[in-house]
């Protein structure tokens, strides 16, 4: 079954994200670039201490429109591969919370499109953050 | 029809609850989750709404037993 998240890949998981899995499905014999952004968590934000994320997302609507964003990248900049998974539940300091790998014959494109892909995930994709501080607050995104 | 909310939101309600009221659209809807939390009013504002068929505007008419998911804005990556 073919995954919302590109390929075979699921776009939300609960586990933590395979960066050196998802990039060997990046690779592709007509692509001669390969563009992989990590979206990882920080360990601090606006001068707090952060202790760790949580995401949450609506999983089917946020599947249905990872898969969208990639279908429409990879027809607007003839992508080879187009891939991105977020994760859901706790996440920690210096992990990967979101993965957008992009490949394409030449360089522009699979940046170009990368960055509008992780744009649009971020914004309209139904997931949230929510910052857990090392005072022990808690605040959504 | 029953609610479902996620992240924020769930501050000002219970993550799944019913409405018994007769709700005919998404302007009735907010009016009804209002009358419940008025605190919400600012983050309500700033949510959509989707069925399980996906996103639904302000010209969708619910149907009975529906179920709705308000949807604050993203903030993943």
């Amino acid at each position: 079954m073919e995954g919302r998240g590109g390929g075979s890949t699921p776009g939300v998981v609960d586990r933590p994200i395979d960066l050196v899995g998802l990039l060997a499905a990046g690779h592709h014999p007509a692509a001669g670039a390969v563009v992989l952004f990590s979206g990882e968590v920080r360990e601090s934000n606006l001068g707090r201490a952060v202790a760790y994320l949580e995401y949450e997302a609506q999983v089917l609507l946020a599947e249905k429109m990872i898969g969208e964003i990639l279908s429409e990248a990879k027809e607007k900049w003839r992508l080879s591969v187009a891939i991105a998974q977020h994760r859901i539940g706790r996440v920690e300091i210096g992990e990967t919370a979101v993965v957008v790998i992009t490949a394409s014959p030449h360089r522009s494109e699979a940046y170009t499109a990368n960055r509008h892909i992780i744009d649009r995930i971020k914004h309209e994709a139904p997931i949230w953050k929510c910052e857990h501080y090392q005072d022990g607050t808690k605040e959504w995104g | 029809m029953t609610i479902h909310v996620y992240a924020g939101l769930k501050d000002y309600f219970l993550p799944e609850f019913e409405l018994t009221e007769e709700v005919g659209n998404i302007d009735q809807l907010r009016a009804c989750l209002l009358a419940i939390n008025n605190q919400s009013a600012k983050l309500l504002a700033a949510c959509r709404f989707a069925v399980q068929e996906g996103f639904i505007d302000s010209t969708y008419k619910f149907k009975s037993h529906e179920i709705v998911i308000v949807v604050p804005p993203s903030s993943g990556g």
